[in-house]
């Protein structure tokens, strides 16, 4: 069940900015929507939490179209920071709380133990503006999450975080997936949330451009690269497959290109048959190298259609 | 039954998700510096408004007669007794001829002089004094005359009882303070917006500009946004007219000495009646316009719009109400919504304006502001997502945006 987008479309005075993007967001599945800058990402996410009403398509939750009261229990982080500068922390949180539907007290505890989580617990009082950049991420966070919403919608969370405050919000994003919430967040960083998503919908000019569980995805894609460095004599033991392209070959550093239905394991085999092995390594593609490649295509398709 | 519960359940989750904005709003507003400063300047004001005339009046008037000798004891007696009744002190100088009376009063150290036949007055306003100054000298010529003519004292006294005719001022004499609540309203409404709209148009900038509207477009609708803000500062606004207001309240109510002009109960319920929808009305507007803006320091130049229509409304009421309030113009004037908060509430007090006129203007007024509500919320919608620069109004009302 989950999220479904259905055949969404929105257009500004001058331009298409989605053309009809569908796919599903799992409950305990972080979904990443990915894409370059201007692909239509935030639009959607707009029009996910009824931000920006679409031209046509519908959202539905649980399998019914999403209402005012469903969203309400929505979190939402928007793409840029949201915060009163003038509020203090703690009162900030509970606001948001209370506009989401807790009562007072509700709001004050959860806002409580959730800056006590984010690492914010000593600034209740301070003035959000008094904040640093990081801390004001996580207070957004804190705003987001207060209410313990069941689908999480997050546009650009990693936007100008360091290393330390990624893994931080990766790892609170995970626990909130465990515990079966629904999470989607999108990024124009592919590489750096690779390892986040379990499942991806890349959009590019308004359109998926590809969809799906993103360790199947890499693995599937013809673009395996089998890294190895072997001490052989020569090259010869490769001739027994020649779909296999060498894309480097630097003294015994060598780099192949596998394509699908050529099983890795056995050239692998072939080159420990010819030399020594000393070290080797499957290298599948990164998301942005599936981007380009699947980006790439779509210009042919549009054609078509 | 159950579309009417759901219904009464959406009003409620409206009003919940309102009063939470403004709760939000006027809380930040009250704890501010600014208001604070602006609190006790306004106080500070007020009480200096009420109390510094009275210290410089320093209580009832004193007028100064010279005379030359010693002032006649009738005379002084009949002063005094004036004074007794309506509120002034007499102090007497006395010179030794009329020329050093004539220069007392002309260097200004008597209010009148009396020498001989001769009653001298400065150039300067002064009042009613000399003429008392002068009935009484009349009054103690002719007792004495008659006296010597050989009337009894209390024949004198009953001659000198005759009073002129009572003077009884007739027509409207309420029009006076009905005109003054007219004009009290276009002032305080005028004040009120400058300070309140701008204080509506910074916030709605400020809460685009930081992007905090887009998590409560996610939550809240529009009109809760605008109506919970207007609610916040108006209630920040009434706060601050209640602060200025308070001294002169209690100054009336600890002494007497402080004239309002009479006003009707009904007059005064129209006049607040009409504050609160001419408020509503532009306040509304001030939130619409301030929604097209990118940057919070371009919110002048959005409003200016809104501001210059209250200017030109509080103007026209001046130029083409006040002149002739029975014309053709000024009845336009009195029931357009736009103008009608400010001119209705002066011709009103001419007395001369029917009573469906003035239920038209208030119904119009109120069906515009609530149309006011929907509008800005539309724009605000629109505009709210459109950032990086500044919204040009075409772009949030057309057909097309509407999608």
């Amino acid at each position: 069940m989950g999220l479904e987008i259905h055949d969404v479309a929105h257009s500004f005075a001058d331009r298409r900015a989605l053309d009809g993007v569908s796919f599903d967001v799992a409950p305990g599945v972080i979904t990443g929507l990915l894409g370059p800058n201007g692909a239509g990402k935030t639009t959607l996410l707009r029009i996910l939490l009824a931000v920006v009403a679409p031209d046509r398509g519908e959202v539905h939750f649980d399998g019914r179209p999403v209402d005012d009261e469903d969203r309400r229990r929505w979190g939402y982080m928007p793409q840029e920071r949201g915060l009163y500068p003038g509020m203090a922390a703690g009162g900030q949180v509970v606001h948001f709380g209370r506009l989401h539907g807790l009562s007072r007290r509700d709001a004050t505890a959860r806002a409580h133990a959730l800056l006590e989580e984010l690492g914010l617990g000593d600034r209740w009082g301070e003035r959000t503006d008094k904040l640093s950049g990081g801390m004001q991420q996580r207070l957004q966070l804190a705003a987001a999450l207060v209410h313990d919403p069941r689908v999480i919608v997050l546009d650009e969370p990693f936007a100008g975080l360091d290393p330390v405050a990624v893994a931080s919000l990766s790892e609170t994003l995970r626990e909130r997936a465990r515990n079966g919430c629904t999470v989607l967040f999108s990024s124009h960083q592919l590489d750096l949330v690779q390892d986040l998503c379990e499942d991806i919908a890349m959009v590019d000019h308004g359109r998926t451009v590809l969809l799906g569980n993103v360790a199947n995805l890499r693995a599937s894609s013809g673009r395996r690269q089998l890294r190895l460095h072997v001490e052989a004599p020569n090259r010869d033991w490769l001739l027994a497959h020649p779909d296999i392209t060498v894309v480097s070959d630097e003294a015994d550093d060598l780099r192949l290109a596998i394509p699908p239905g050529i099983e890795p394991l056995e050239v692998l085999d072939a080159a420990r048959a010819a030399g020594r092995v000393v070290d080797f390594g499957l290298d599948l593609p990164t998301l942005s190298q599936l981007f380009l490649s699947a980006a790439d295509r779509t210009p042919g398709l549009a054609g078509v259609r | 039954m159950g579309t009417w519960w759901r219904g009464t359940a959406l009003v409620g989750t409206w009003w919940r998700g309102t009063a939470l904005v403004a709760e939000r709003g006027l809380v930040e507003t009250v704890r501010s510096k600014s208001f604070k400063i602006l609190a006790v300047l306004l106080l500070l004001l007020s009480v200096a408004a009420v109390t510094v005339p009275q210290m410089i009046g320093g209580g009832s008037t004193t007028y100064t007669l010279a005379t030359a000798g010693r002032a006649p004891a009738g005379m002084v007696a009949v002063l005094d007794a004036a004074g007794r009744s309506a509120d002034f002190t007499v102090r007497y100088e006395s010179r030794k001829d009329g020329d050093a009376v004539r220069r007392t009063v002309r260097d200004g150290d008597a209010t009148a002089g009396l020498a001989g036949g001769t009653l001298y007055t400065s150039a300067r306003d002064v009042g009613t004094f000399p003429v008392l100054v002068a009935q009484a000298a009349v009054a103690l010529e002719t007792s004495r005359q008659l006296s010597e003519a050989g009337l009894s004292p209390q024949q004198i006294s009953e001659l000198q009882s005759v009073r002129p005719p009572r003077q009884v001022v007739v027509g409207q004499a309420d029009n006076a303070g009905r005109a003054a609540a007219g004009f009290a309203v276009g002032v305080v409404l005028y004040m009120a917006l400058l300070f309140a709209g701008s204080a509506i148009a910074n916030t709605v900038a400020m809460e685009k500009s930081t992007r905090i509207s887009e998590v409560l477009l996610a939550v809240l609708r529009p009109s809760q946004m605008i109506v919970g803000t207007v609610v916040a500062v108006g209630t920040v606004t009434t706060g601050l007219l209640l602060v200025l207001a308070a001294p002169l309240a209690v100054a009336v109510q600890i002494t007497d000495e402080i004239g309002l002009p009479a006003v009707a109960g009904g007059d005064l319920g129209l006049a607040v009646a009409w504050f609160v929808l001419g408020f509503m009305l532009f306040a509304f507007l001030y939130a619409a316009a301030a929604a097209l803006v990118n940057k919070v320091t371009e919110v002048g130049s959005a409003i200016m719009p809104v501001t210059i229509t209250i200017i030109v409304g509080y103007l026209l009421a001046i130029m083409v109400v006040v002149p002739d309030p029975s014309s053709g113009w000024s009845a336009a004037a009195s029931i357009f919504p736009f103008t009608a908060p400010m001119a209705m509430p002066i011709r009103w007090a001419s007395g001369q304006v029917p009573w469906w006129q003035l239920v038209l203007a208030l119904a119009l007024t109120a069906a515009t502001a609530v149309l006011m509500v929907s509008v800005a919320s539309a724009i605000y919608r629109r505009a709210l997502v459109i950032t990086g620069r500044r919204v040009r109004l075409r772009e949030v009302t057309g057909r097309r945006a509407a999608s």
